[in-house]
């Protein structure tokens, strides 16, 4: 019986020690390569302005849009509840309880979409989840949200459909007359993680 | 991959299922172990039965020590598992209290539920003094909310607080465990045998 | 009930070291799947949320303490942790059955007590222990086990504070059990 209790006891030793070398090898935590391109080939991270548009408007408390340009470019012009946070500060700490919420899609919105897929592949290796890229940016926006163009008059009746869901949206963000873009923030709660995301409560 | 609730490869549907099977081997285990019986659990206060100590510790160790094997397997995501919010003041109070409540009542709580299943009328006296306690506090609970609420730290870890990696506390819990129940096997034996009228 | 069949018992106790290998087992799966560790006292508080609230609904939902567990979509008593006691309930019936140690209503007291006295003790103990339990955020098996193994700093306080504690005081209270 001692004898048995002697092995069990070293094995338990040699598995703790192992611990300590474990952890060396295993940081810093990456997503396989492999795994990361598969997710750059894929589309389905792009959001169009149109559903960006809709979900603003229907007032969707899932969306977050985390705005990843500069200080000054934010204050100049911004989707209405964007949080700012340019891209250089993505990764300090507090900036990180914005991303993996339970429920929430997180959009990056970048003046094209290059900075804001950036700063997706960045969020993809720190492993989290559901988070997007905003289609061509805040240029984009401008040309099809606030200043949509008529179709020709050949078009498809799907090409008026979306424009007349523009010139509405257009309404919606422009309207009444405010026409200088920085003031025309709607009131979104904007959410942050906790450090858990278990419900506490109890034993 | 896991935990697998939080992370939706379990359906939530599934969570009180899991909760009954994770608690009936729970309370196997302890009653199987000797938790139903006070006077064992009693024991680990007065060197003459060290059982609480053995399965506590083990079970301890090997929790952490697994924790770090699943977190480097990949099967556990370390940073979304539910850590203990630490109030700092009301936990070494609520630490004292339950220390009275041990050494006074001889339970602490699930072992007093596998005692009610055996038939021990002190286990289920335990539970229903567990009741009134909670009912107290809450009644009386204006008195010290602000006291209740006080020294919070957050969601932290021991590493938080040090800054020293979570493996050194696997291994420095690991040391003192294992030393412990070498130490506590001859405490025991002695104490013993100076107890000839001792009985379970 | 003859102490000849209690002292026989004694020798169908598990290992203690295999029963604690296998809780550490569990509360890994238990992570694993939940994302939390084990408890007990939770249940109590819900239990204790809701007869309250089925007796005195509105004084329940005014109490600081007891509304904050009240919701109106489901029972106080519709949680996580009052179907795992149940479970326990279940679990320690089951070994309790396997191993013959069901039996019919007994106590567990020292030679110096009596029943009675063990009885009286015991809702005392019981009762520091909820109360305990509140302001520890968790009991034994909650904070102080769990907690501890997830490395949770309020889970070490509360492990040290109870035994620490209770081995500070035990020499006090050494007629209770010796």
């Amino acid at each position: 019986m001692n004898k048995n209790y002697i092995i069990l006891t070293i094995l338990m030793l040699v598995l703790a020690v192992g611990t300590l070398f474990l952890r060396m090898s295993n940081e810093p935590k990456q997503i396989d390569p492999e795994e990361l391109l598969q997710e750059i080939i894929q589309p389905t991270r792009y959001v169009t302005t149109d559903q960006v548009a809709k979900m603003i408007i229907q007032g969707d408390p899932s969306l977050m849009l985390i705005d990843v340009r500069s200080t000054d470019e934010y204050i100049e012009y911004t989707l209405p509840g964007a949080v700012n946070i340019p891209l250089e500060d993505l990764l300090v700490e507090d900036n990180l309880l914005y991303l993996g919420i339970p429920g929430k899609k997180v959009v990056f919105v970048s003046n094209d979409d290059i900075k804001a897929d950036q700063a997706w592949v960045l969020t993809k290796r720190l492993g989290y989840g559901s988070t997007y890229v905003l289609k061509g940016g805040i240029n984009c926006w401008m040309q099809t949200i606030i200043d949509p163009q008529q179709p020709e008059e050949t078009a498809a009746a799907t090409d008026f459909e979306t424009y007349s869901f523009r010139k509405g949206a257009q309404m919606y963000f422009t309207g009444a007359g405010s026409d200088d873009g920085g003031s025309n923030q709607v009131n979104v709660q904007v959410q942050r993680r906790q450090k858990s995301n278990v419900a506490a409560g109890g034993c | 991959m896991g935990p697998l609730i939080p992370n939706g490869v379990i359906g939530a549907g599934w969570d009180f299922v899991i909760a009954i099977l994770i608690g009936i081997a729970f309370g196997f285990i302890l009653e199987a172990s000797g938790f139903s019986s006070s006077r064992n659990l009693a024991g680990v206060f007065y060197g003459y039965n060290f059982v609480v100590l053995r399965v506590f510790f083990t079970a301890l160790i090997v929790a952490m020590v697994g924790l770090m094997y699943f977190d480097f397997v990949g099967w556990l995501d370390l940073s979304k598992i539910f850590i203990l919010p630490t109030y700092l003041a009301p936990m070494v109070v609520g630490g004292i209290i339950m220390g009275f409540g041990f050494v006074i009542g001889g339970f602490c709580p699930g072992t007093s539920f596998t005692g009610i299943a055996i038939g021990k009328l002190d286990a289920l006296f335990f539970t229903i003094g567990l009741y009134l306690g909670i009912f107290g506090f809450s009644l009386a609970f204006p008195l010290f909310e602000g006291f209740y609420n006080s020294g919070s730290m957050g969601n932290i870890t021991l590493t938080d607080v040090t800054g020293i990696p979570a493996p050194y506390f696997a291994l420095a819990f690991t040391v003192i465990a294992l030393a412990a129940f070498w130490g506590t096997m001859f405490i025991e034996k002695k104490v013993r045998k100076n107890m000839k009228q001792y009985k379970f | 009930m003859s102490k000849d069949k209690i002292i026989d018992n004694q020798s169908k106790y598990i290992n203690p070291y295999l029963g604690g290998v296998l809780l550490g087992l569990l509360i890994l799966l238990t992570i694993y799947i939940t994302g939390r560790g084990l408890g007990a006292s939770g249940a109590i508080k819900s239990a204790v949320v809701s007869t309250s609230n089925t007796i005195a609904p509105s004084a329940t939902q005014a109490n600081a303490y007891m509304g904050q567990f009240v919701s109106d979509d489901h029972s106080p008593m519709y949680t996580w942790l009052v179907f795992e006691s149940l479970g326990v309930l279940l679990g320690g019936l089951l070994s309790g059955l396997i191993f013959g140690r069901v039996g019919r209503f007994r106590t567990d007291h020292g030679p110096k007590i009596t029943a009675k006295k063990r009885w009286l003790l015991a809702l005392l103990g019981g009762a520091l222990f909820g109360i305990g339990s509140q302001f520890g955020r968790g009991c034994t098996s909650g904070a102080a086990l769990s907690g501890s193994a997830t490395f949770a700093f309020g889970g070490v306080i509360v492990l040290f504070g109870i035994f620490g504690t209770g081995y500070v005081i035990a020499y006090f209270f050494r007629k209770l059990w010796i």
